[in-house]
This record gives C-alpha cells, sequence and structure tokens, in this order.
C-alpha cells in the first residue's frame, strides 16, 4: 500500500501566534441545498420550561428506530437515590437493557444528563453533562463527562435529561428547539459526518440569526466513530470572538461508536438566551458570592500555580517528565530528553491568548485553548487552515510522548483529526503507543500493518493509520478495534509471545489507560483497575499523594483513599461539575488547613452550592452517601451484564512493574532496592531474568493484597460484590433485582 | 478614551461633604437606592486618609466576558450590553481595582461608564474626566 | 543528613528549601512545605535555610481531572 506522506520535507517550524484568530477555511458554501436536502419524518411539540432548585422534573425520551417521543418526569425517588448527571443516565439505562443487550442492540441508550447544579454561570465549571451507554469495548456502562453548551441549553429548554434508544436506518438530525417547543427528526443524508464540518454547518442553519448562534451546540461524532469501537461524541459552542464552533468531548469507551451505528448524525439544540438565574435557585446570593470568590482567587493565584488559563492543562507535561511519571513508548518510560519540545511553554506561544477560552459561561479557568492558524498537512482536509481545540495533556502525553512523538505541528493535526474524526485521544494515543511498541519487538512488521511504518515518532504513520481508520480500510481498521481486541488477534495469529502481548497492552475491562504512569504507584494502580468504568483517572490521581508525599504508607490507607476520592470524584459527575476548578488553583492559606490535599475550602464551595441550589445544608457525610448509592449501583450493574468482578479487575503487568529488561534497566536502582528491602532478598545473587520474576512476584501479591483491603473498605466481597448489608446502607433494597444480583454473587 | 480621575488633594473622602459623587451616580445613573452600590468608592480609611475605587476603562473585563459583552463606545468607555450579559460575574472577580460592581438585587452587573455625573456633583471639584491614550487589551 | 518526605537527603551548610526542591526536582507548583512542622510560605523559599537533621515535608496537591 502506498504510503502518501512519502517524499513530504519538513513540518513548518510553529510560530508566535499572533495569528488572525478569525480566519479559519469555511465550509458553508452548500448550506441551502443540505437544508433543503432535509425531509421531515416526525415533528413533536412542547412546553419549553426553566428548572426550579435546578431541576426541571422532566426528561426527554426519543427512539429514532420507531419515532417514538416522549417526556418523562423526574421522580423523587430519582432524585433522592440517584441525585442527577450520571446517576439518572444509569438508572434509566439500567431499564432500558436486560442482561442480555449488546451494545449494538437498538435497546442500548445513550443518555445525555446535566444536573442539578449545571447551567449555573457564576462558578468556574458549571456546564457539564454526563454521557451514559453500554460501552463497545466494555460491554458494561460507560460514563463519560462533558463540557460545550449542549447539556445546560437542554436544561434551559425543559428537560433534565435526553434518552436516545433504537436504531435508525437512515441518516438522521434530531432537532429540538427550545425556544419554540419544536422538536424535529428529520432525514440529512447529505451533510459530511467529521464534526468541524458538521458543527458548524448545522450551526450556521440552525440558528436564525448572528446573535442566535451561541444558543445552538451541536452533538456528533465522526468518520472514524463509523469504523471502529473507539468512537467519542464532540459536544460544540459558538466561539464569538472567534467567529467559529469549538469542540469539547465525551471522549471514553466508545459512546460515539454507539451514536453511529444508531445513524444518527446529529443532535443539535437550540437554546434560549442564558441569563445567571436560570436554575432558579433557593438562595442565589451564595451562589454569586462564591462564584466571584473563586474568579477573584483564579485571577491571583493561577498565574503561580498551574496556569490553566494560558496552557490549559497542557501545564503538568514537563512536570510530570520531571517526576518520571510521563508515560513514555507505551509506558517503559516516565520521561524523554525531547519532552521540552512539547512542553506547557510551547503552547502557551501557540494558543491564542488574548481571548477567553471556557466551554461554558463563566468559567475562568477557561482552559479549552485554542490553537489558531493550523494548516493541515495530510488527510482529506490538506491545505485547509484550522483551528485545534487543544492540545490538553492528555494529548501531548498520549498522542505525543507515548508514541515518542515530540513535534508540536504534527501532534495538533493529531489532535484535530481525532476530533473531528469522532474518536477518543486518550484512546488512540494508548492505541498508537501499543502498535508501536509490537512494531518494534517484532510482534507487529510491515508485512501485517500493511506498509506501515510504525517506529516510535513517525507521526506521518500514525496519522495514515487515522485515516485509514476514518476510510475503513487497511490496519486503521484493526487499530480502532482497540488494544484488548488486538491483544487476542495478535495472540491468536501467534505473531507474538502470548504473555508479553497481554503485559504491554495497556488495557483494563476493555479500555485503554489514560497518559499516567501507575507503575511505581500502587495506589494508582488500583485507582485505575479498580474502577468502574475502567482505567481512566476520573476516578482517583493518588500519584503524588502515594509516591511523592507518601502519605499512604500503608495498604489501609491506600484503601482508605480508594474508598474516599472516587466518591469524591464521582459527586461532581451526579451534580453537573468539571472538577478542575476544585484542584488546580487552590486558596492563597490552603496550606494551613488540616487536609491540604482536598482543597478544603474548595469542598465547602462545592458543598455551599449544590446546598444553595436546592435549599439544603449539605456536608461531605451527604455527598458521600450520594456518590456511594450511584457507585454501588454502577458496580451491581456491571454485574448484571457478566462483568464487574474481581476477575475483571485485573491489571496488565506494565501497569505494575517492569515488564522488560529495557524497563528494568531504566529503574534498576529503585528496584534493588525493593528486593532488598521489602522482598528480602539480595539482588547480586540473582540474574536480571531472576530479578524481574522476583519484583513481578512481589508486585502482583501486593496488588492482590490491595484490592483485598480495598474492597473490604468499601463493603464488597473478597470478590467485589457490594454487599447486602452495604446496599442495604445505601438504600438500594428499594430494588429487589440489585439485591438479588448481590446475593446471587456471594454478597 | 474618557477616564474618570480623582485629584485626591481636594477629595477628604467624606469629612466634608455628603459622598455627593456616589450618591449621584448610585441614585441618578443606576436608579439605586443606596449609594453603597454606586460605579464608585471614596472611603476614608482608619488613619485619616481617604481612598478611592474608580473604574479606569482599562478593558481588563472585555477580555474576560465569555459572552463578549463588554465593549469599548465612542468615547471609549467599556459599557455593558446588559442583552448579552449571562450574570457570570468574571468581570467583577478579574477586575483587579474592584471597580466592577454587583447590586444583590440585579443578577446583571453595572460599571462607571465615564458619563460625568460625580464630577458635577462634587462640591470640591476633585473628580474629572479627562482624554488618555486607549491602552492596548492585556493577556490576563 | 535531612528527611524529606521520609527519604534521606544529603545536608549542605546553608541549604535552603528552594535548594531541596531543585535536587528533588520538585517542580510541582502547589506545594505545602514544613520544615520539623513549621509551615514555610512560598515567597519565603528561597531565605528560609534548613538545619542539619530536619524532617521535611514537601506535600504536593493533587492534580489531573
Amino acid at each position: 500500500m502506498a504510503n502518501v506522506y512519502e517524499g513530504l520535507t519538513d513540518y513548518p517550524a510553529f510560530h508566535r501566534a499572533e495569528v488572525n484568530y478569525k480566519i479559519r477555511t469555511e465550509y458553508l458554501e452548500h448550506l441551502q441545498e443540505q437544508r433543503a436536502s432535509h425531509k421531515l419524518l416526525k415533528e413533536w411539540t412542547f412546553t419549553p420550561s426553566l428548572p426550579e432548585k435546578g431541576y426541571t422534573n422532566r426528561t426527554l425520551y426519543i427512539n429514532v428506530g420507531t419515532l417514538e417521543i416522549q417526556e418523562k418526569e423526574v421522580t423523587q425517588q430519582m432524585k433522592d437515590i440517584f441525585t442527577g448527571g450520571r446517576g439518572f443516565g444509569m438508572w434509566y439505562l439500567w431499564n432500558a437493557v436486560t442482561p442480555k443487550t449488546k451494545w449494538n442492540d437498538p435497546e442500548n441508550e445513550i443518555i445525555i444528563t446535566p444536573g442539578p447544579v449545571s447551567g449555573i454561570t457564576q462558578y468556574p465549571g458549571s456546564g457539564k453533562s454526563l454521557v451514559v451507554s453500554l460501552s463497545p469495548q466494555t460491554e458494561i456502562p460507560i460514563d463519560s463527562n462533558v463540557g460545550g453548551y449542549f447539556g445546560p441549553l437542554l436544561k434551559f429548554s425543559g428537560f433534565d435529561c435526553l434518552e436516545i434508544q433504537g436504531k435508525s436506518d437512515r441518516e438522521l438530525i434530531v432537532f429540538i428547539d427550545g425556544q419554540k417547543g419544536i422538536l424535529r427528526v428529520e432525514d440529512a443524508p447529505a451533510e459530511p459526518v467529521d464534526s468541524h464540518v458538521l458543527a458548524e454547518i448545522l450551526t450556521h442553519m440552525y440558528a436564525e440569526s448572528e446573535e442566535d448562534r451561541v444558543n445552538i451546540s451541536v452533538v456528533s461524532a465522526g468518520s472514524a466513530a463509523d469504523h471502529s469501537l473507539i468512537g467519542m461524541l464532540n459536544f460544540s459552542w459558538f466561539d464569538k470572538r472567534r467567529g467559529c464552533i469549538r469542540l469539547k468531548q465525551a471522549g471514553r469507551g466508545g459512546i460515539g461508536t454507539v451514536f453511529r451505528d444508531k445513524k444518527i448524525k446529529a443532535l443539535v439544540i437550540r437554546g434560549r438566551e442564558v441569563k445567571g438565574d436560570l436554575n432558579h435557585p433557593v438562595d442565589f446570593e451564595t451562589i454569586a458570592k462564591t462564584g466571584i470568590k473563586l474568579h477573584k482567587e483564579l485571577r491571583e493565584n493561577d498565574p503561580s500555580m498551574c496556569l490553566m488559563r494560558r496552557n490549559g492543562t497542557a501545564h503538568i507535561v514537563e512536570i510530570m517528565d520531571a517526576y518520571d511519571l510521563l508515560p513514555t513508548h507505551n509506558f517503559q518510560y516516565g520521561g524523554h530528553p525531547e519532552v521540552h519540545k512539547i512542553a506547557s511553554y510551547v503552547w502557551d506561544q501557540r494558543c491564542t491568548q488574548r481571548t477567553t477560552d471556557g466551554c461554558w459561561y463563566g468559567c475562568s479557568m477557561a482552559c479549552a485553548k485554542g490553537a489558531d492558524g493550523v494548516v493541515l498537512q495530510t488527510g482529506p482536509y490538506k491545505g485547509h487552515m484550522v483551528t485545534v481545540d487543544g492540545p490538553e495533556y492528555e494529548n501531548a502525553a498520549g498522542l505525543g510522548s507515548n508514541a515518542g512523538i515530540f513535534e508540536p505541528e504534527p501532534l495538533l493535526e493529531l489532535n484535530f483529526y481525532c476530533d473531528t474524526y469522532g474518536i477518543c485521544t486518550i484512546t488512540w494515543g494508548t492505541i498508537a503507543a501499543f502498535v508501536m511498541e509490537c512494531y518494534q519487538r517484532g510482534i507487529l512488521n510491515k508485512e501485517r500493518t500493511g506498509g506501515l511504518d510504525l517506529t516510535w515518532g513517525n507521526w506521518r504513520d500514525d496519522l495514515e493509520m487515522m485515516h485509514q481508520c476514518a476510510r475503513g480500510e487497511g490496519f486503521g481498521l484493526i487499530a480502532g478495534q482497540g488494544v484488548k481486541k488486538m491483544k487476542e488477534m495478535f495472540i491468536e495469529k501467534g505473531w507474538g509471545d502470548p504473555q508479553l502481548i497481554e503485559d504491554i497492552g495497556m488495557e483494563n475491562k476493555g479500555l485503554e489507560y489514560s497518559q499516567y504512569l501507575s507503575k511505581e504507584s500502587l495506589a494508582q494502580q488500583g485507582g485505575y483497575a479498580l474502577t468502574n468504568k475502567g482505567p481512566q483517572h476520573d476516578e482517583a490521581w493518588l500519584i503524588f499523594m502515594d509516591m511523592v508525599n507518601k502519605q499512604l504508607p500503608t495498604f489501609e490507607d491506600k484503601a482508605e483513599a480508594l474508598y474516599y476520592f472516587p466518591l469524591w470524584r464521582t459527586w461532581f459527575g451526579l451534580q453537573g461539575w468539571c472538577k478542575l476548578p476544585w484542584n488546580d488553583v487552590a486558596p492563597r492559606n490552603n496550606h494551613l488547613t488540616a487536609e491540604p490535599a482536598k482543597i478544603p475550602e474548595h469542598v465547602q464551595n462545592y458543598l455551599d452550592i449544590a446546598g444553595a441550589m436546592v435549599g439544603k445544608k449539605y456536608t461531605s457525610e451527604d455527598m458521600l452517601l450520594q456518590s456511594a448509592r450511584v457507585y454501588n449501583f454502577q458496580r451491581i450493574f456491571n454485574i448484571r451484564m457478566g462483568k464487574g468482578l474481581r476477575i475483571h479487575d485485573k491489571a496488565p503487568y506494565r501497569s505494575q512493574g517492569p515488564v522488560t529488561k529495557e524497563e528494568y534497566e531504566s529503574r534498576q536502582e529503585r528496584y534493588e532496592k525493593e528486593l532488598r528491602e521489602q522482598v528480602g532478598i539480595d539482588p547480586s545473587t540473582l540474574t536480571l531474568e531472576e530479578k524481574i520474576a522476583a519484583t513481578r512476584k512481589f508486585r502482583t501479591d501486593r496488588y492482590s493484597k490491595l484490592v483485598d483491603t480495598v474492597y473490604t473498605r468499601r463493603g464488597w466481597t473478597l470478590d467485589g460484590v457490594p454487599t447486602q448489608a452495604r446496599l442495604k446502607e445505601l438504600g438500594l433494597d428499594v430494588f429487589p433485582e440489585v439485591m438479588e444480583i448481590s446475593k446471587t454473587h456471594g454478597g | 478614551m474618557k477616564q474618570l480621575r480623582i485629584d485626591m488633594s481636594k477629595c477628604d473622602a467624606g469629612r466634608n461633604c455628603n459622598h455627593e459623587c456616589e450618591e449621584a451616580c448610585a441614585i441618578k445613573v443606576f436608579k439605586l437606592k443606596d449609594r453603597e452600590h454606586a460605579a464608585l468608592h471614596i472611603r476614608e480609611l482608619a488613619d485619616g486618609s481617604g481612598q478611592a475605587i474608580l473604574c479606569d476603562q482599562c478593558g481588563d473585563c472585555v477580555v474576560v466576558c465569555p459572552a463578549d459583552a463588554l465593549k469599548r463606545n465612542k468615547m471609549g468607555a467599556v459599557i455593558l450590553d446588559k442583552e448579552l450579559c449571562v450574570g457570570c460575574y468574571t468581570c467583577i472577580g478579574f477586575c483587579e481595582k474592584n471597580a466592577f460592581e454587583r447590586n444583590p438585587d440585579w443578577v446583571i452587573p453595572f460599571k462607571c461608564i465615564s458619563c460625568g455625573i460625580c464630577v458635577k456633583a462634587c462640591p470640591h471639584a476633585a473628580l474629572e474626566v479627562v482624554e488618555v491614550p486607549t491602552p492596548d487589551y492585556r493577556i490576563i | 543528613m535531612i528527611q524529606v518526605n521520609g527519604d534521606p537527603l544529603e545536608w549542605t551548610d546553608g541549604m535552603t528549601v528552594r535548594d531541596v526542591l531543585t535536587a528533588k526536582r520538585f517542580t510541582f507548583p502547589m506545594l505545602v512545605i514544613t520544615v520539623n512542622d513549621h509551615v514555610v510560605e512560598r515567597r519565603a523559599y528561597d531565605t528560609t535555610s534548613i538545619p542539619d537533621g530536619a524532617n521535611v515535608k514537601v506535600v504536593h496537591l493533587m492534580s489531573g481531572g
């Protein structure tokens, strides 16, 4: 197969971003014909309404196969047990599917839920929604959080939640007009599916004036989501200053694949004008004061803390490298001498600065930085000038150092194509890293990759692999199946040592690991593998607490952290919040508090605002209880779907220790100290193979002990099943099926 | 651009006046009951000196507004478009001079627009509106 | 010899908090530092010297959403 990038010379060196951020390629020349090609399949009217105390108390159900549309009531039980956000999503999905449902059955749903707090404008990070579905990768529920304007605009149109079920036989656009109270399902054959084009077209198509564009949000995927299991959903908003659409992602787990499998081209919402009090909170004053307090804190402290407003989350690239935690070459190493080429000061220069980049109104952490004036060098949009959303830390680490790529402009292009093609950048990063290591070790070669040269750092062939996936052909199609299926395939074909392939394929439960090195942090190994959905760090990020601060010396300490933090972090997704303003900035006197790692003043801010919304006084105990209900319900749901047990929480050895000789030797001093002090063996008496084996035994035994301790702390059996006693404590005994599942699995 | 300025040698922070500047601003311009919520503040400090909190039309709030609701008018003063405002108060939080204002009865905040009514009201002629070069927008 | 988060570090005369951060490559910007249980403010990192035998804790706050 010819390599179209043969002969391309130097990438243009990046330039100081005094680019005119209003200029880019436009895609509106066929707008009239595209609009005319739509055929109305169904129209449904509703009465728009606004929330009271954070809830509209109505949800919207659409079946894209039968075209059944109905409103449902939010019950008191739903609020009491599930709160909102991820909780509502899990509840609706539980009722929609049976234990036999597969991700591509019509019964599977995509459920988009903001949360009671979502849509306030005063506190940074208050526009998030949770998206829930059965994942094509893990075959259990996935929950994915996302910004953009869709969730809040849905809420301000009248609905706490959008439930989509069924499968269409033709490309559909669902348009919800929250100003007029009209929902239209349209047969829409003409528009391309790639998000950067589609979201722009639809924003202009459905807005009734230029000013109205900010009231439109589009949910879409892209052409790679059509041909892979790793599709994600883009949620757009209209950037007034730039004059273009921007995208945030519900990235993990393949929900974009479900979306495209249902033949949905896009969901479009046209919301009413946003104002500061549309949630009708009980106590607006507390929300306003707390929001102003955090804006001031960000103004004063962000420049000397994480620089989120300048660099987004990419500020930690060089920090992770300094701590030997930046995943490099498929999580083998923790840093690289060329990291400076993709470090935060690069993005400070490259991203446009004199604007404000929040993904919902009022987020002054504003980390959704954009690089303007990027001219694409490859693929179907070669030569187009675009704005790239990012790069975030995950992209620089995953698409960059994990694959050995240290060039900023190719990194932007990889980021861009993942976004427009509708695939998750974290997932693609770990996939590319895996196939490159397989190529390095002869498990893959040019014959097996169809001509792709997957040497570390070869961004051209990495991009070509992605373009193949988008076209539905070649090795790209295999890569798009994900690490788990590739491991099975490579082992079955006898392409390499099965144990090695198992060890280096960084997935757990079928989902790829996100971009942090857990290898030396036992707590983070649990933080990744003892999750509900799979190894996404949103449940727990414990590496510093564990390895650097040494604050978790015993198994009990680690288990306590793995009990508390997943619950605290789950809570954001019940309420509609982004986690980043919690810990990427801190008050000046935080270091004087009793538990500075929890940022206690911020925890209190969140409890205050959530309480002010509904008229209650929330404590940390209330928060833990709200989260624990959803968390344990989700664990039972996993078991209901045939997984969710201890065996499914096992982790690839690369996530726990050195697999290969080079890995061992790169940290020899550390491993030998461990053998001496913790295992009681003198390493000088052993061969290299024996040392690696002894380290492996020590670490896998240690992981097993951690699992025991964590399960016990969580109120689960040693097989990972929430006990009936625990479920009763949480009030989940109102669901007989939940209790039955616990009982039959020894809970 | 038109910028409000004060000569603190002429202003005695209320010792020999009735805060006519704040009164005029609050009541005449913004139709507020209470001079506490005027778009400028003159305070007497513990050591007897005065402190004036004035908007100098620097434009920082223009950069941070997520709704692009703050713009300079023909006279260069920064004006808030109430229709576009989403009530997020990023402007208040990012004003280094604490000059962007909020009245708890309103969702929309407000600010000084260099209209000069306070200038006329001051019995000591301590305030004036002057023409100064318009600064560039900062990266903040 | 001093202890930094429980690990030994060679002590030098006149060693400041900043020197410890440099030696350990602790570049993370959100830190809480105590020397023998006394909190050291950020502006004093360059000027606070560390006595021999001190117990230094450099607590990193969390990051990563």
